[in-house]
């Protein structure tokens, strides 16, 4: 590890150092295992129940599996942080392409709104049922599709990040990702796209737990965010240690 | 502060001048909120999670019209604070030892924590919108509304924890924030960091209405911002110096 605090520079040029990238880009891998412990082994949202069952059903999926909600979903609203952090990198790394910072920020600017749709809603309306779990079922029910639905079903906030990550790299001629990482965000695109029908499909492979609205969305999602990773960490690897900070 | 005559028109003296125009939406926006608060029926005590359906009920057609004017005050004005945060951003931005990971972090951060900031007060003021509809509705628009209030810290917490990093690695001659800064940030961010357990604990210190969930809680975060206004406007003067802007 290199200390270059130390070293004595022209103030013309200071130099970045990167150990700050090197602890923000530590967090995003720490963060997402935590999202999929939450989301897999915790709340039980991955894979999301099924939408085709009665009320009483899903009074008792909530009941069930309060304790575990409880646990995953408070741990998640507290370190929700992370994925701000996650999102903080790419678009630190995106800016450093040769193609600017509007994509960087489009990038940002989609995350950061897909935050609340994308994961924070589905815990505030789980929260809420296990927080009354004598509540009127019919809430229960609500409280369960509104989660649910907000949780697969927001799509357009992704989209827009997907789509500027995908431009940038394939324009950046600085070399930050490899080129084939773009296709596989187009794909990311594609399954968000193909998720259009869980608004309307209760069963079968277009609902919220269908082969391909979630099964095929979910795990190409897991093969980019693998991908993103390891090129986060290459590209910092390959980041100058002598670079300057970033405008 | 006052700007130099002959560095008025300079871009320079207008960088400055809209920080600090920024800066203060903490004091003036402040002053509003303060007003919403003590003008809320529900936050002097704050209300019990444990009313009945029926209490919930008739506290929102009693105090119907004090509901409506404290939550539209911060449905209009609560985000108003992005300006300071931005204006954070940008001194995070002038730290020249780091590559600038945490600003961009930050900010990421920074508009996710607004939009859920955002949200709180519209189930509060759809609550108060029918105070004569079903009781266990308006529990849960309530019970919706106070968790979505406290709970969700995660985004906060993260800023905070990367302000804190960023003072810590601002290591040149002249660092933009006092070094005491990094720990009172981090201070906040773990003095907020238990009132995500808000969402599950109905009684006791953790309860949205309890001593660390609601008074600690909002406590930190209001003496984080009258602090933050002082340390801003102190680092504001020390760059309008630098930069030749004011004497």
């Amino acid at each position: 590890m290199t200390d270059t605090v130390e070293v004595a520079s022209p103030p013309t040029t200071p130099k970045a150092g990167k150990r700050d990238v090197w602890i923000v880009f530590f967090i995003a891998p720490a963060f997402y295992t935590a999202f999929g412990v939450i989301f897999f082994a915790l709340t039980r949202t991955m894979p999301p129940p099924r939408p085709d069952i009665t009320t009483a059903q899903m009074v008792d999926f909530f009941v069930n599996h309060e304790t575990t909600i409880q646990i995953g979903f408070g741990l998640l609203i507290l370190i929700i942080g992370g994925a701000g952090i996650a999102n903080g990198i790419v678009m630190y790394h995106m800016k450093r392409m040769s193609t600017g910072s509007v994509l960087a920020y489009s990038y940002m600017g989609g995350m950061a709104v897909g935050a609340l749709p994308g994961c924070l809603l589905v815990a505030i309306c789980f929260l809420t049922a296990t927080f009354r779990p004598g509540r009127d079922p019919e809430l229960m029910a609500f409280l369960y599709d509104l989660g649910l639905l907000s949780y697969v079903g927001s799509l357009g906030c992704f989209s827009v990040a997907y789509f500027a990550f995908a431009i940038a790299i394939l324009y950046d001629r600085n070399e930050i990702f490899p080129k084939w990482l773009a296709y596989i965000s187009v794909w990311q695109i594609v399954t968000e796209i193909l998720a259009v029908p869980v608004f309307v499909s209760k069963a079968g492979p277009f609902a919220w737990n269908g082969s391909i609205a979630f099964w095929m969305g979910t795990v190409i999602f897991g093969i980019w965010l693998s991908c993103v990773i390891v090129f986060l960490k290459k590209a910092t690897e390959l980041e100058p240690v002598d670079s300057p900070p970033l405008d | 502060m006052q700007i130099l005559a002959e560095a008025e028109d300079l871009p320079k003296a207008a960088n400055i001048k809209t920080q600090l125009i920024s800066l203060w939406t903490v004091p003036v926006f402040g002053a509003i909120y303060v007003i919403a608060f003590v003008a809320f029926p529900g936050f002097l005590p704050p209300m019990s999670p444990n009313l009945s359906a029926d209490q919930v009920a008739a506290f929102y057609q009693e105090h119907t019209a004090a509901i409506r004017f404290s939550m539209v005050t911060y449905d209009l004005l609560g985000v108003m604070l992005i300006p300071f945060f931005m204006v954070i951003v940008v001194q995070m931005k002038r730290m020249p030892t780091q590559s600038h990971v945490f600003a961009y972090c930050y900010l990421t951060a920074a508009v996710s924590g607004a939009t859920v900031f955002a949200l709180a007060n519209i189930f509060y003021l759809v609550a108060a919108f029918r105070p004569e509809r079903n009781p266990e509705l308006t529990m849960l628009l309530n019970d919706m509304a106070w968790i979505t209030f406290i709970a969700p810290v995660g985004m906060i917490v993260g800023q905070n924890l990367l302000l804190g990093l960023a003072v810590y690695f601002d290591r040149g001659p002249n660092p933009v924030f006092p070094r005491w800064v990094g720990h009172f940030s981090v201070a906040t961010a773990l003095a907020m960091a238990p009132a995500a357990l808000a969402s599950i604990v109905k009684t006791g210190p953790l309860a949205w209405d309890g001593l660390l969930s609601f008074w600690l809680r909002n406590g930190a975060y209001a003496a984080f911002l009258i602090v933050m206004f002082f340390v801003v406007r102190g680092a504001l003067q020390r760059q309008a110096v630098e930069e030749g802007v004011a004497a």
